[in-house]
C-alpha cells in the first residue's frame, strides 16, 4: 500500500493510536514520578525495614522484563481474585518499572550535592524532613532534568507493551500490528509508526534540554 | 549506582540522639509492623483463592520441570548472545560512522542511531515479525528475535562506545599522530582499546536491556525462558505459580548481570557515562548507567 491509501484509510486510527500512546506515556510517567520519589525517600530514610522495602523495590522492578510483569498482571494476578482493566494492567505495568529507575536517577542527582550543604543545614537545626524537602529533593530535581526526560522516552518505548493485550482505541505499535494481520500494510505501516514514536521522542528532548539548561546549578 | 563511596544517604544524619533514637524506633516498629501487614494479606490472599495448594507448586520438585525451564533459559541465553554480539557490531559500526571525517557519513550515522533509540522494540519485533516476511526476507524464530532486538540496542551502545572514544584524553591521540601512525591506526590501536576500558561496565549493563527485550520471543514463536513456561502451564495448569517463579528468574538473571558491571566499574575505579558530553544519553532504560 501507498502512504496515501494507507492514510486514507487508516489515518484517523493513527491519530487515535498517537494519542494513546501519549496518553500512557503522560499517565505512566506522572505515576513513575510519585512512585520514585516515595520508594528515594525510603531508601535514604533512617528508617531500616523502609530503606530495606525501597531497595528490594528498586531491584525487583528495574530488573523485571516488562513482558514478564505485564503478563503477571494479566493472567496471573485474577488467579488472587484481582482483575483489573486491560488498560489499568498496562498502566500499572509501564508506571512501575519506570519508577524503579526514576529512584535510580534521583539517588544518582542527590550525590551530586556537596555534603558541606547538609551539614550547613544541619547546623542551621533542620530536621530530616526539612532537609529532604528544602534542600535535597530540589537539587536532586533540578540536576536529574536529563535523566528524567530519557526516563520520559523509555517510558513511552514501554508503552508498546500496550500492544500485547486487546486494547480499543490500541497504540502505535499495537496499529501495525492490527493493520499488517488485515492488509498488507509493508513497511509504510511500520515507518509512519517509527516516525511518529521518533518525533516524539526529539520533541521530549528538546523540551528536556532547554529545562535542563534553565535550571541547572553549574558546579 | 550510589552505594560506593561516601553517599549523602549516610551523611544525611549523624549518629541520632537519645529523642530522635526513640522516634527512629517508633518509626521502625510502626513500618515493620505496616510491612508485616502487607506480607500477611498477600499470603492470606494466597491462601483464600487456593493458590497455596500444593498441585500448584508440587511439580517444581520434580527434575523434569526444571530441565523444561533450563531448556527454555538456553533459548533465551542463546538469542541474548546473538543479539548482544550483533548488537556491538553494529554499535560499533554506527559509532565509527558517528564520529568520521565526512558529513554525510556523520548525518547518516546520526540519524540510525535516533532512530533506533526512538522506536521500542516491540515495533522492531513487529517489523520482522510481520512486514519482513512480505518483503520475502526468510528467517529463522532466532533471527526474528535477536535481529530486533540488536537493532534497538545498537543506538545506545553507539553512543556509549563514543562515549568512551571521547574520554581518551587528546594527548593520546596527538602522541600517535606525532609518531607518524595513520588516522586508522590511530584509532584502531592506541583510542578505542582504551575506550573499550572505559565503557566495559556500561557495556555489560546493556545486557540486561538485551536479555529483557528476549522475553518478546513468544511474539515470534521462539522457544525462550516464557514460552516453555507457557507448555509447563498448560500442562499443569499453574498460571500463577509459574509465571512468579519465571519472574524470579529473569530478575535474577538481570541482577546478577548488573552486580557484573558494579564489579567491573569497581576494578576500573574509572567510570564513564553517555551524559558526560552534556548531550542526552540513551533513550532507553539504563543507558546512562556507569555514571
Amino acid at each position: 500500500m501507498s502512504v496515501q491509501e494507507l492514510l486514507a484509510e487508516y489515518g484517523d486510527k493513527y491519530v487515535l493510536a498517537l494519542l494513546t500512546t501519549w496518553k500512557l506515556t503522560a499517565l505512566a510517567f506522572s505515576a513513575a514520578f510519585v512512585i520514585g520519589i516515595v520508594v528515594t525517600v525510603m531508601r535514604v530514610s533512617p528508617v531500616k525495614p523502609l530503606r530495606v522495602a525501597g531497595e528490594l523495590y528498586v531491584q525487583i522492578f528495574r530488573n523485571i522484563p516488562g513482558a514478564a510483569l505485564l503478563i503477571v498482571l494479566v493472567y496471573a494476578l485474577p488467579y488472587l481474585n484481582v482483575v483489573l482493566s486491560y488498560f489499568t494492567c498496562v498502566l500499572t505495568a509501564t508506571a512501575l518499572i519506570p519508577a524503579a529507575f526514576c529512584s535510580e536517577y534521583l539517588m544518582a542527582g542527590m550525590n551530586t550535592i556537596a555534603l558541606g550543604q547538609i551539614e550547613a543545614a544541619r547546623a542551621l537545626g533542620m530536621n530530616f524532613s526539612k532537609m529532604i524537602r528544602l534542600i535535597v529533593i530540589p537539587q536532586a530535581l533540578r540536576s536529574s532534568v536529563l535523566p528524567m526526560t530519557n526516563l520520559l522516552v523509555a517510558t513511552m518505548l514501554t508503552t508498546a507493551l500496550a500492544s500485547q493485550v486487546p486494547l480499543n482505541p490500541t497504540d502505535l505499535t499495537g496499529i501495525v500490528a492490527h493493520i499488517n494481520t488485515h492488509a498488507v500494510g509493508g513497511v509504510t505501516a511500520f515507518l509512519i509508526s517509527a516516525m511518529l514514536y521518533c518525533a516524539t521522542a526529539v520533541v521530549i528532548g528538546q523540551i528536556g534540554n532547554l529545562i535542563d539548561r534553565k535550571v541547572r546549578i553549574l558546579r | 549506582m550510589s552505594t560506593a563511596r561516601v553517599s549523602i544517604k549516610d551523611a544525611l544524619y549523624e549518629p541520632p540522639g537519645p529523642k530522635s533514637r526513640k522516634v527512629i524506633g517508633i518509626a521502625t516498629a510502626i513500618s515493620l509492623a505496616v510491612l508485616a501487614v502487607l506480607v500477611v494479606l498477600i499470603i492470606r490472599q494466597f491462601y483464600i483463592t487456593g493458590q497455596l495448594n500444593a498441585r500448584y507448586w508440587s511439580f517444581f520438585g520434580r527434575a523434569t520441570t526444571w530441565k523444561f525451564l533450563g531448556k527454555g533459559l538456553l533459548g533465551t541465553l542463546e538469542a541474548a548472545a546473538l543479539a548482544g554480539i550483533v548488537t556491538f557490531a553494529a554499535g560499533f559500526c554506527m559509532m565509527l560512522g558517528r564520529i568520521s571525517k565526512y558529513k554525510a557519513v556523520r548525518g547518516i550515522s546520526t540519524a540510525l542511531i535516533e532512530f533506533t533509540r526512538g522506536v521500542p522494540t516491540l515495533l522492531f519485533i513487529y517489523f520482522f515479525f510481520l512486514v519482513a516476511p512480505q518483503l520475502g526476507w526468510k528467517l529463522s524464530p532466532l533471527w526474528k528475535i535477536a535481529a530486533p532486538v540488536a537493532i534497538s540496542a545498537s543506538g545506545v551502545v553507539a553512543e556509549v562506545l563514543r562515549s568512551g572514544v571521547n574520554a581518551v584524553p587528546k594527548g593520546q591521540r596527538e602522541a600517535a599522530l606525532s609518531l607518524g601512525m595513520r588516522d586508522g591506526t590511530v584509532f584502531f590501536k592506541i583510542v578505542f582499546p582504551q575506550a573499550l576500558r572505559y565503557v566495559v561496565p556500561a557495556l555489560i549493563a546493556e545486557l540486561v536491556i538485551v536479555v529483557k527485550d528476549t522475553t518478546f520471543a513468544y511474539v515470534v514463536n521462539f522457544p525462550d525462558l516464557m514460552q516453555n513456561a507457557k507448555v509447563l502451564i498448560s500442562n499443569y495448569d499453574a498460571m500463577l505459580s509459574v509465571y512468579l517463579l519465571v519472574a524470579c528468574i529473569y530478575i535474577l538473571i538481570n541482577y546478577l548481570i548488573n552486580k557484573i558491571s558494579d564489579l567491573t566499574a569497581g576494578l576500573q575505579n574509572i567510570t564513564i557515562g553517555t551524559s558526560r558530553d552534556g548531550r542526552r544519553a540513551g533513550g532507553r532504560y539504563g543507558a546512562d548507567r556507569g555514571e
